[in-house]
């Protein structure tokens, strides 16, 4: 018997202040057994215990080209995140994963990339801009257009140096700018229209609020874009992460095992309240 | 296995032998006018005539709320704790629709590429020993599913049907064999005559069920139905009290928990849970795709007769007619799944 709600030991080993409400972890599994083989692909998630309030979903930050740790970005949101936020480095948390399906890169060999996140969205593609960075002969240019509400809401800054150079091109957004700023000003649909990007031999990575998804769906296809050139990760409430709890359903769909990565083509045959 | 037969008083000696040995769940009067799964301790506690009892039988293996694990936090590492495995249990007297219910949700329980342990083992524990049912009921309608019948053995180890006094025992899996041989003594052959009296058992009771759904029409409505109003008015008289899923043997959909003793220890449980209930979807930051009673109510039928139907190839309901008597202001499953357009 195969009690699958078991999760792997694991100690917080790093934590970073992104901003005031997001918080970046690395974990590092205890088992060393586990650690050899808890492997993951871009765009897969996993389900993290806070032992005395619970679990909560998040997905993996890190690509599994960078796999020394599991890391998640975190934003305080939530009884659980909460708590996560009050955790210390070599505090024992556990996790289970991972679950779900990946990006399918091997069909984007050869093409141009770009990502567009937004908010805490950027978490979801840093793992596929980080993937993609890695593998980067694969591909052709790598664009990435990243907003958030204002200057003090952006992650990463300690990666745009890689983000932004010789292997890729890094578009930064505030909805609201402020002094110092260097950067453009507006919601990222909006810079997104600016920008013109080329449908030619591309495919669009894209994670945010659904807000900004259903406008950043809207001008994409305005400029051309197929549905399938358009690919994103749905988030729904999920508790077990194994297709049997019953609620991360979209129709017939469920979100932890026949996603959370979809192709707008797959979504546009869904209801449209998600 | 060849067909068995069993008379009364074997069949009595046979519950009070197990019921020493063995957790033996059976329907029994909870109240006067209650009737539900207990456990019993002699064949005397069994209440034979009741075709529905209050509650499913689904509790018995996949428990209402269990716990998945203890923890104890250390010094830098954490033990867990599984809770050891229940005894052998038996549940008896149980109807063909109680039966085929799990059935159904052990296809759930193992899909996906993930065996749930927690309720594979406590099902794997367990004999079912059903008795087909003479009297159906007017919320009755298990013939609408395939194979379907109030003397149907899918999900029972043994199916016991009443014939020329004694009952007929058809034994129909690994387990039921493993019973039937450990206490052959209470058994006999059938004849072949009596395999036909069960047949003829079987065909009287199918006739008096009323209702039989069109389940291909059924599927094909649900189908192109999920944006018509149709949904606007027919959840109007429901009080998302959410018992129509607590009584229903095919609802699986569950919630996972923390329990906290003091700062150190705790343990996680799983709670069944109701997609009736607004928290159901409700996510952390307030985004809640099923905002309202219209699109819980739509999925509950959704999932049963159409998304289920799309995985599993088959219905998560049986007919048992338990959500139909349950409701509060009469929501009939049959009607809702049957003139949605």
């Amino acid at each position: 018997m195969s009690n699958i709600y078991i999760p792997h030991k694991a100690r917080i080993a790093s934590i970073k202040q992104e901003t005031a409400d997001i918080k970046s972890f690395q974990f590092e599994l205890l088992d060393s057994e586990v650690r050899k083989n808890f492997k993951w692909k871009s765009g897969q998630f996993l389900i993290l215990s806070v032992f005395g309030v619970g679990e909560a979903t998040f997905t993996f930050a890190n690509p599994q080209t960078r796999a020394e740790y599991v890391e998640c970005s975190i934003k305080k949101t939530g009884l659980v995140t909460e708590a996560l936020h009050d955790l210390e480095v070599g505090d024992i948390v556990a996790l289970r994963g991972p679950y779900g399906n990946w990006f399918p890169f091997e069909k984007f060999k050869g093409q141009n990339l770009l990502f567009v996140g937004g908010g805490i969205g950027i978490a979801a593609i840093r793992s596929p801009i980080e993937y993609s960075l890695d593998t980067r002969n694969d591909f052709k240019d790598i664009t990435i257009l990243y907003g958030g509400r204002s200057p003090l809401d952006i992650c990463y800054f300690d990666k745009f140096d890689e983000w932004q150079g010789k292997k890729a091109n890094l578009v930064l957004t505030a909805d609201k700018g402020s002094e110092g700023w260097k950067h453009k000003v507006g919601f990222v649909p909006a810079v997104l229209k600016e920008m013109k990007p080329s449908r030619d031999n591309c495919t669009v990575i894209t994670c945010g609020p659904p807000i900004m998804i259903k406008f950043v769906l809207k001008e994409l296809t305005d400029l051309g874009f197929a549905p399938e050139q358009i690919v994103t990760t749905l988030e729904m409430k999920m508790k077990c992460g194994l297709g049997k709890c019953g609620r991360c359903n979209i129709q017939q769909l469920y979100v932890c095992k026949d996603g959370p990565v979809f192709d707008y083509a797959e979504i546009k045959k869904l209801p449209d309240e998600f | 296995m060849q067909n068995k037969l069993i008379t009364q008083e074997n069949l009595k000696a046979l519950v009070n032998e197990l019921a020493a040995s063995n957790d033996v769940f059976a329907p029994k009067r909870e109240n006067e006018n209650t009737v539900s799964f207990g456990k019993i301790n002699s064949f005397d506690e069994y209440v034979p005539g009741v075709l529905l009892t209050n509650t499913t039988v689904k509790d018995k293996v996949y428990l209402q709320s269990e716990q998945l694990f203890q923890y104890e936090l250390k010094k830098d590492t954490v033990e867990f704790k599984e809770k050891a495995p229940g005894k052998e249990a038996v549940i008896f007297g149980g109807r063909p629709c109680d039966a085929r219910g799990f059935d159904v949700i052990d296809k759930l329980f193992n899909w996906s590429g993930y065996e749930d342990g927690p309720y594979t083992g406590g099902r794997k524990n367990t004999t079912i020993i059903t008795v087909s049912c003479e009297k159906p009921e007017l919320t009755c309608f298990c013939t609408s599913f395939a194979g379907g019948s109030p003397a149907d053995g899918k999900g029972s180890d043994i199916l016991l049907t009443p014939v020329s006094g004694k009952f007929l025992a058809e034994v129909l899996t690994e387990r039921g064999e493993k019973l039937a041989a450990k206490y052959s003594k209470y058994f006999t052959d059938a004849s072949d005559a009596e395999t036909a009296a069960k047949a003829e058992f079987a065909k009287a009771a199918e006739t008096k069920i009323t209702k039989k759904l069109d389940l291909a029409a059924v599927k094909k409505n649900l189908d192109s139905s999920f944006d018509s109003p149709y949904w606007d008015t027919v959840h109007l008289p429901c009080v998302k009290c959410g018992a129509c899923t607590y009584v229903c043997p095919t609802c699986y959909c569950f919630d996972i928990t923390e329990k906290k003793f003091g700062y150190l220890n705790g343990e996680r449980n799983r709670t069944w849970d109701s997609c009736m209930s607004e928290m159901f979807t409700k996510m952390a930051g307030g985004h809640n795709p099923r905002t309202d009673t219209k699109r819980r109510f739509r999925q509950r039928f959704m999932h049963k007769f159409r998304y289920h139907v799309d995985n599993f190839k088959e219905e998560l309901c049986t007919g048992c007619g338990r959500c139909i008597r349950r409701c509060p202001v009469g929501i009939d499953i049959r009607k809702v799944v049957e003139e949605a357009k």
